[in-house]
């Protein structure tokens, strides 16, 4: 009986530590090997030319865009440091983020209040969510001129609907026995929004951030792309120079600036935030 | 007048136990559900289903009323409407003041033990409740928090968040919550019946020592499908039968503490078991 159970606990043991497959470590250690096999991959084909004289162009060395990574933001482009044409497009990212995120809880407030607004705003949301930002520039452009304020505009317009959809989701999803526990404590109207539709949300509000900020950061790029102002230099402006230059490995060293960053946010922000929040309290699985 | 009624019947032992005031009263109370809620639930041919029909009751100060009765009887609703979660036909007071929607004095503990706020810890979840009730001072808070705990036998847990806690510790947590509120009745749909047998055993025993307690003043209404936790918890004991009629509604005969061994235990489970079983 007893060395029964002793087998039962230490066969516990063993499931609990795992073998070397199913460690952490085995997850990272695969990530790593496959991104330098992709390297190896690049370099060989890079030094074969196997595009002939283009190759230079197409698939310039590893060891040119790290180059061109450095340089980018040592001399960068007329005497302009990628680093500007970056925290340029992160503060028109940022402002839009935050005015577009606002208005998502805003609205979607209003619709909990009113049935007519709800009504109306929930079709706003289905229709406009179908437009890509991109594809609104020219009108907006026509409309409010060419300023910096238009990709602010469009990072709102990215970021709103998909915002909104989720937390009107999230509202409704909402599970009655906490809005009827809310209100058994005497909540009403705002404090039973605060106090519990949007906590309760919390995990549709995550997931809209996480839509909601991709969204916004391919907008940015694509609309400053369009844009193409020197008045307003942005990662998507400098990418756009680099091809116009042939400056292909510079082009490709600043994809891998935009690829870092969303990576910064992804670990950096956005995880930690999902970390705090429905995570800790056990509202994902 | 009704305690005038009571002395008039000259029984001294009643008299002790219900001259307490009435706290709660529900006088003639219809309750209708749309069609488009119950569908094809209606059987006098008429607009909408008549959970319940013309239903008065009173409850006094300290009762622990149970109220036992088949599935879609209106027992559930009857509780909802008490704590102001539903419309209604009719009247509820409480220490007589009109109520219709939610309130403090009436606190529920619902049968799902997933009703404390998961983005908040234990003490959090009590706290809440506290603040919007009007007690500002975080030591006070505190205090009332602890207290609550301790009385549930959960002091240590302050900090940990619901999904920490096994669905017993969480319905602990409810009471709790519904305790340190001082509601003037606290409301309980069916709080056990989602826990396996032992922890409705052991939370049964603990809800009936905080009763035995000399500082518990609370009056509880319990909703319960099983005849056996109603003898042991109540000191009144109801059969409500469908459309919410009051079959039975009673003062539980057998003296505390209640087992199945106690004196008359088995001829009253069979009056309840066919009060509850007959057409």
């Amino acid at each position: 009986m007893e060395a029964a159970v002793q087998t039962a606990g230490s066969e516990k043991k063993k499931k609990r530590r795992g073998t070397f497959a199913e460690s952490r470590t085995y997850d990272i250690l695969v990530k790593v090997i496959f991104l330098i096999l992709v390297l190896v991959i690049w370099e060989t084909v890079a030094r074969a030319h196997v595009f002939g004289e283009r190759s230079e162009i197409v698939f310039p060395t590893v060891e040119a865009i790290a180059k061109a990574f450095v340089s980018n933001f040592v001399t960068g482009y007329a005497g302009t440091s990628l680093i500007i044409y970056t925290l340029n497009s992160l503060r028109l990212l940022l402002r839009g983020l935050v005015i577009g995120i606002a208005l998502a809880f805003a609205f979607s407030g209003l619709s909990m209040i009113s049935r007519t607004f709800s009504n109306i705003y929930n079709l706003c949301v289905t229709v406009f969510d179908l437009l890509p930002g991109v594809a609104l520039l020219p009108v907006v452009i026509v409309i409010f001129g060419v300023k910096t304020g238009v990709i602010v505009f469009l990072v709102v317009h990215s970021v709103i609907w998909p915002m909104s959809r989720n937390v009107l989701d999230g509202f409704k999803a909402a599970p009655q026995i906490y809005v009827e526990a809310g209100k058994n404590l005497g909540l009403t109207g705002p404090g039973l929004l605060f106090g519990v539709y949007i906590p309760a949300a919390a995990s549709y509000i995550v997931s809209g951030l996480k839509v909601g900020w991709a969204r916004a950061w391919r907008g940015l790029i694509a609309a400053e792309m369009v844009f193409g102002i020197a008045s307003c230099p942005g990662i998507g402006l400098y990418i756009n120079q680099m091809r116009t230059n042939m400056k292909n490995a510079e082009m490709y060293a600043t994809l891998i600036v935009i690829i870092l960053i969303g990576l910064v946010v992804q670990y950096g922000v956005l995880n930690p935030i999902e970390k705090a929040t429905v995570k800790k309290w056990g509202m994902v699985s | 007048m009704i305690e005038d009624k009571v002395l008039e019947t000259g029984a001294n032992e009643k008299k002790a136990f219900e001259e307490k005031p009435v706290v709660l009263e529900v006088s003639h109370l219809t309750k209708v559900f749309d069609d488009s809620q119950t569908p094809g639930e209606d059987e006098d041919g008429q607009m909408g289903n008549r959970v319940i029909e013309d239903l008065s009751l009173q409850v006094r100060k300290n009762d622990f009323l149970c109220i036992l009765g088949p599935s879609g009887c209106g027992k559930t609703t009857l509780l909802r409407c008490i704590g102001g979660f539903e419309d209604y036909e009719g009247s509820i007071k409480v220490k007589g003041a009109e109520r219709r929607t939610p309130g403090t004095d009436r606190i529920m503990v619902f049968q799902d033990y997933n009703q404390l706020f998961p983005w908040k810890t234990v003490e959090k979840n009590i706290q809440y409740g506290l603040k919007l009730k009007g007690i500002k001072d975080k030591n006070e808070q505190k205090k009332l928090s602890d207290q609550a705990l301790e009385t549930v036998g959960l002091s240590g847990y302050q900090k940990y968040y619901p999904h920490q806690l096994s669905g017993g510790m969480k319905q602990r947590v409810a009471i709790a919550r519904a305790l340190s509120l001082k509601p003037e009745i606290i409301l309980m749909d069916e709080p056990f019946a989602a826990l396996d047998a032992i922890t409705r055993n052991t939370l049964q025993a603990e809800l009936l020592r905080l009763t035995a307690r000399k500082d518990w003043d609370a009056t509880v209404i319990f909703i319960t499908h099983n005849i056996q936790e109603a003898i042991v918890l109540g000191t009144r004991i109801m059969v409500m039968k469908k459309g919410g009629e009051i079959a039975v509604n009673e003062k539980n005969p057998i003296a505390r503490p209640v087992s199945p061994a106690s004196a008359g235990y088995g001829d009253y489970w069979n009056r309840l078991h066919a009060a509850l079983y007959t057409a």
